[in-house]
C-alpha cells in the first residue's frame, strides 16, 4: 500500500489555515466567503428600498419609523472560492533530492486539503506538454482522499509548455489560482502568467526548485543531458562556469517573479528540501496566501 | 652549463603525452540535469569529441605544457660553475672547540663556519666526496668521504661546539689516514686559529694541501683565567686573575659567590689588555667558590669560574729514621701530611699510617702499604749487593711524570748498594754502575733508595724537595683532586677503602657510575662546573667536588689568527688540479614551476 500523501496529523494542522483573497469572490454555492452578491449572513452590508417581492422579514422597521419606507437591510453572502491549481509535473520536475515533483504534489496536496476544509470549490490542473485535468471540482473535506489519489496518479515526464496552459487559465471564472512548476523549462511562463490577470484569478505563482540545483555541487567533465528533451552536451565544469550557470538560473527566477508581480500575483521560490508544512505554515502564511 | 642528472630529459616525453591527452576523446559520466539551456553557452570542449581533431589553443594546456617543461629542466639538474676550487675528495676540518662558541660573528663563529661549509657542500659535484672532521680535544670524523648532500648536512648540523681545546696535531694525522693514496684530496681548515701548536712537524709532508678559512672577526673579550683557594695558617682567600683581552676598555661588576650564598659584588675596569688579581676571603663554612663578571663580551664560557675550597683530608706520615733532616723537611713541605719521626728502636709497626719512610733502617717485616725504604742496612730484606762508587746521576727515562720539574743535572751521588740484580721494580734514576732509585706500582707504590741521603748533594739541590712531592703524590693519591681541570682533561679518582658504589655528578645533573674496585678515570669533563664525587662506604654517602673551568689564556683571547703556520703538502703531479665547485640551480627552478602550477589553477578556476 503506497504511503498516503499527507500524514493525518499535517491535515489536522492544515484545517485551522484558510486561503486568503484580496477581493470578494463570487461562487456558486455557499460557503465561508464573502461574495460580490448581497446574501444572508451575520455580516451588514447595505440598505435598499422595498419592492413587492421582497422578503418583508428583511425590512429594516427601524429605518421605517425614523424615515417612513420600507428599506430593506442587505447582508453579505458567504460564497464558496472557486480555486484552481496548476501543478508542473513536466519531466524536470522529476530531479533533485528530494524529487521536485514529489515535493510539489505533497505541497499542492495540502493547498487542496486547505481550500476543501474551509468548502471551497477546487479544480486541479497537471500540466507538461500539455495540460490535463484532474477531474470534476472537488468541494468539502470528504473529497480529500479521492484528490489525493489523483494527484499521485500523474506520472512526471515530458517537455514544459507554459503557452498551453493559457486556454485552460482563460476559462477559469474568477477566483484563485495556484501554479506550482520549477519555470524551468525552454518555453517562456510568461503567457501562462499574463492569462491569470486576463482572467481575473487572484493567486500565487511558487516556484520549486531542488537544491542541487540552486546550488550545484560537482565539478569536472561530464556529458549533461536535459531531463526533459534529452538533449546531450559534453561539458566540463568549473568553478567559473557553475557561476555562470548560477547567474543564468537567478536570471530566470528573476524574470518570472518579476513577470508575476508586475501582474499582482504572488511569488515564493521554494526549495523541495523545505519540509511542506514548513512552506504551507510559515512561506505561504508569510506571503498572505494563506492564514 | 653542466647537468647533473641528463638522463632525466627522457621524462620530456610528457610533453607529447600531456598534448595528447588534449587530442584524445575523455570518458564523461553522464549527467542529467533539470534545464540543460541554463548551463553556459561557452561550454568549452577543450578535449575535442572527435580522436585526432584539429588541437584548440587553450591556456591550460600551454601552462601545463611550460610546467611539464621546467620540472623536466629541473629533473635533469642543471649546476652553473661556481665558487672556490674543489678537489674530488675535500677533507673539512671544523674547528669545534669552546673558542668557536665566541659571538662575535652572528650567531657565533662554529655556526658561520657551518654556514660556509654548508655552502661548500652545495657545490659538490656529482663525482666528488667530502669527509668532515671535528676538531676538538679528540678530533672526530662526523662524515666519511661522502657524497651524499643530505647526508653531510644533516652530520654537519650535528657537530656542536665544545668546552676543550682542539687538537690540530690529532686532526691532521686523522686526516692524513684517511686521504687515500694517489687520490687528489684538498683539506680545508675552518677555525679562529685558537689551537693546540703542533705537537709534530709532519716533516714528510701531508698527503694533501690545506686552505685555511677564518672565522671570527673581534677578539673583544673580557675572561676569568684563574681562581684559587689558598688556606693559611689563620685565614683562607681566594685570588681571581680577571683579564681584558681586547683593546677597550671595560667596566663590570665581579660577583663572588660561595655554596653559602653571595660573597661579594664590585665594579672593575679594565683598559685594553690590562689584568689584575683580586683577592677576597673565603667563609670558613664555604666549600665551594663562584666568580662571576657580567662584561656582556663575545665569549661567556670564560665569565664564570669556580673552585673548591675544602682542604683536602691529612694523611698521616711516619719517618723511621736515625736522624735526616732533608727527608723531614721535605716530608713537611706537603701540607696536607701529618709527620710523625721516630728512631728505628721506637719502630712499633706502622699500621696507622698511610705512608712509611725508612732511613737506613729495615724492619723484620715491611709493612704491606706505600713506603720508600732508603740505604737498607746490609742482608736486610730489600738490600742490594756490596756498595759501589758512584758519581754522575741521570735519569732513567726523561719523560717519567715522576721526574717532572726534578733537575738532575748537577746531582752527585758519593756511593750507593748495587741494585742491579734487585728485582724490586723499575729505575727511576740511574748511573752507569748501578740503578740508584727503583719504583713499583704492585702491590703497593713502593720506592727503593740505594744510598744514604747524606751520601750525595741532592739534598741540597732544589730537585730533591721536589722528587719527594712527586714520589709522595704519587703513593698516596688524593681520592678527589680538589684543583680545577681543564675541559675534556682527565681527572683520576681512587676510591676510598671500602667504598662500594661511586658515581660522579656533572654540573647538568647527569650521573657517571665508576668502577669502586680500582682507580679509575674519569674523562667527561666537557662541562664547565662544579662536578660532585659520590662514594658510599658503610652505607655512608661520602662527597667530594673538583671543579672543570675553562682557565685558557689562549682560549680567551679571541682573536681570530690571519695566517697558521700549518704543515706543508708533498709535491703533486700538476694534474691534481682542482675543480670549480658547482652551483645548484634546480630550486630555483622548481619554484617556477611552482608559480607556474598556481597559475595554471588559476587559469582553471577564472575558465579561461
Amino acid at each position: 500500500m503506497a504511503a498516503p500523501l499527507l500524514e493525518p496529523q499535517l491535515l489536522r494542522r492544515l484545517e485551522a489555515l484558510a486561503l486568503m483573497v484580496r477581493r470578494a469572490v463570487k461562487g456558486q454555492t455557499g460557503g465561508e466567503r464573502r461574495s460580490v452578491s448581497r446574501g444572508r449572513s451575520p455580516e451588514f452590508a447595505d440598505f435598499r428600498n422595498y419592492t413587492p417581492g421582497d422578503d418583508y422579514r428583511l425590512i429594516d422597521w427601524n429605518a421605517y419609523a425614523r424615515l417612513d419606507r420600507y428599506m430593506l437591510r442587505l447582508f453579505v453572502a458567504e460564497e464558496e472560492l472557486p480555486l484552481s491549481l496548476f501543478v508542473d509535473l513536466s519531466g524536470s520536475m522529476d530531479w533533485g533530492r528530494p524529487n521536485k515533483a514529489e515535493t510539489a504534489r505533497r505541497l499542492a496536496g495540502a493547498i487542496a486539503y486547505v481550500a476543501l476544509a474551509s468548502l471551497d470549490r477546487l479544480r486541479l490542473t497537471v500540466f507538461a506538454e500539455g495540460p490535463t485535468s484532474g477531474g470534476a471540482p472537488y468541494r468539502g473535506r470528504h473529497s480529500a482522499p479521492q484528490l489525493f489519489q489523483r494527484i499521485q496518479s500523474f506520472p512526471a515526464g515530458g517537455t514544459t509548455d507554459y503557452s498551453r496552459l493559457v486556454s485552460p487559465i482563460a476559462r477559469q471564472r474568477p477566483g484563485m489560482t495556484v501554479l506550482i512548476t520549477d519555470g524551468l523549462g525552454e518555453s517562456p511562463v510568461e503567457p501562462a502568467i499574463t492569462s491569470l490577470r486576463l482572467a481575473r484569478q487572484e493567486g500565487a505563482v511558487l516556484q520549486l526548485l531542488a537544491p542541487q540545483e540552486i546550488a550545484p555541487d560537482w565539478t569536472g567533465d561530464a556529458r549533461l543531458k536535459d531531463a526533459e528533451t534529452g538533449a546531450e552536451r559534453e561539458f566540463t565544469a568549473t568553478p567559473a562556469t557553475q557561476a555562470s550557470y548560477r547567474t543564468a538560473l537567478a536570471r530566470r527566477t528573476g524574470e518570472i517573479e518579476r513577470a508575476a508581480r508586475r501582474r499582482g500575483l504572488r511569488f515564493v521560490r521554494l526549495s523541495s528540501d523545505q519540509p511542506v508544512e514548513g512552506m504551507v505554515e510559515r512561506t505561504l502564511r508569510k506571503v498572505g496566501l494563506l492564514g | 652549463m653542466t647537468f647533473l642528472a641528463p638522463a632525466a630529459a627522457a621524462l620530456a616525453l610528457t610533453l607529447p603525452v600531456i598534448v595528447a591527452l588534449y587530442f584524445l576523446r575523455i570518458r564523461r559520466p553522464t549527467r542529467i540535469v533539470p534545464a540543460l539551456h541554463l548551463w553556459p553557452d561557452q561550454i568549452r570542449d577543450r578535449q575535442a569529441n572527435v580522436p585526432w581533431q584539429r588541437l584548440r589553443f587553450s591556456w591550460l594546456l600551454l601552462l601545463q605544457l611550460l610546467v611539464a617543461a621546467v620540472l623536466v629542466g629541473a629533473a635533469v639538474q642543471p649546476v652553473l660553475p661556481a665558487g672556490a676550487g674543489l678537489a674530488p675528495h675535500s677533507i673539512v676540518l671544523l674547528d669545534a672547540s669552546a673558542s668557536m662558541q665566541a659571538k662575535d660573528v652572528q650567531p657565533s663563529r662554529l655556526e658561520e663556519a657551518k654556514r660556509e661549509i654548508g655552502a661548500m657542500i652545495d657545490q659538490l659535484g656529482p663525482q666528488d666526496r667530502m669527509t668532515l672532521i671535528a676538531m676538538q680535544s679528540k678530533p672526530r670524523i662526523v662524515a666519511s668521504a661522502s657524497g651524499d648532500h643530505d647526508a653531510m648536512r644533516r652530520a654537519l648540523d650535528d657537530v656542536t661546539a665544545s668546552n676543550g681545546p682542539a687538537d690540530m696535531t690529532a686532526a691532521l694525522s686523522l686526516a692524513a689516514g684517511i686521504a687515500r693514496a694517489g687520490e687528489q684530496s684538498r683539506a680545508y681548515l675552518y677555525s679562529d686559529g685558537i689551537i693546540e701548536p703542533l705537537r709534530t712537524a709532519f716533516a714528510n709532508g701531508l698527503p694533501f694541501p690545506i686552505e685555511y678559512h677564518r672565522i671570527g672577526v673581534s677578539g673583544e673579550n673580557v675572561g676569568l683565567t684563574s681562581l684559587v683557594v689558598r688556606t693559611g695558617a689563620q685565614t683562607r682567600a681566594a685570588y681571581l686573575r680577571v683579564h681584558n683581552f681586547g683593546q677597550q676598555s671595560r667596566t663590570f661588576t665581579v660577583e663572588w659567590r660561595s655554596d653559602a650564598g653571595l660573597i661579594d659584588v664590585r665594579p672593575l675596569s679594565l683598559t685594553g689588555g690590562q689584568a689584575q688579581d683580586l683577592v677576597l676571603p673565603v667563609p670558613d663554612s664555604a666549600s665551594t667558590v663562584t666568580a662571576r663578571i657580567d662584561a656582556r663580551d663575545n665569549f661567556s664560557l670564560d665569565d664564570a669560574v669556580t673552585a673548591i675550597a675544602r682542604t683536602p683530608s691529612a694523611f698521616r706520615v711516619l719517618l723511621v729514621t736515625p736522624g735526616n733532616v732533608f727527608l723531614e723537611q721535605a716530608l713537611r713541605l706537603r701540607t696536607d701530611f701529618q709527620v710523625d719521626v721516630v728512631t728505628p728502636a721506637a719502630y712499633r709497626g706502622a699500621a696507622a699510617y698511610a705512608m712509611t719512610v725508612f732511613d737506613r733502617f729495615s724492619p723484620a717485616t715491611l709493612p704491606n702499604a706505600p713506603f720508600v725504604l732508603v740505604d737498607p742496612p746490609a742482608g736486610s730484606q730489600l738490600a742490594g749487593a756490596a756498595a759501589v762508587g758512584i758519581g754522575r746521576v741521570r735519569a732513567s727515562d726523561a719523560g717519567d711524570p715522576l721526574l717532572t720539574n726534578v733537575s738532575l743535572q748537577d746531582v752527585h751521588v758519593a756511593r750507593s748498594q748495587d741494585l742491579n740484580t734487585s728485582r724490586f721494580g723499575r729505575a727511576l734514576i740511574t748511573s752507569v754502575q748501578t740503578p740508584l732509585v727503583l719504583v713499583r706500582d704492585q702491590p703497593f707504590r713502593q720506592v727503593l733508595v740505594g744510598f744514604d741521603i747524606h751520601d750525595s748533594d741532592f739534598p741540597l739541590r732544589i730537585g730533591f724537595p721536589i722528587l719527594i712531592q712527586n714520589l709522595s703524590e704519587w703513593m698516596l693519591p688524593p681520592s678527589v683532586p680538589s684543583r680545577s681541570f681543564h675541559p675534556d682533561e682527565s681527572v683520576t679518582v681512587v676510591p676510598e677503602t671500602g667504598a662500594t658504589v661511586v658515581s660522579v655528578v656533572r654540573p647538568d645533573g647527569s650521573r657517571r657510575e665508576l668502577t669502586a674496585g680500582s682507580i679509575a678515570t674519569f674523562a667527561d669533563t666537557d662541562l664547565v662546573g662544579i662536578y660532585t664525587v659520590e662514594q658510599t662506604v658503610a652505607g655512608k654517602v661520602d662527597r667530594a667536588w673538583f671543579a672543570v673551568n675553562l682557565f685558557s689564556e689562549a682560549a680567551s683571547q679571541l682573536a681570530p689568527v690571519d695566517r697558521l703556520t700549518l704543515p706543508p703538502a708533498r709535491a703533486f703531479p700538476a694534474s691534481q688540479s682542482a675543480h670549480r665547485g658547482f652551483l645548484q640551480v634546480w630550486p630555483w627552478i622548481a619554484l617556477v614551476a611552482l608559480l607556474l602550477v598556481v597559475a595554471e589553477w588559476l587559469a582553471f578556476h577564472r575558465g579561461l
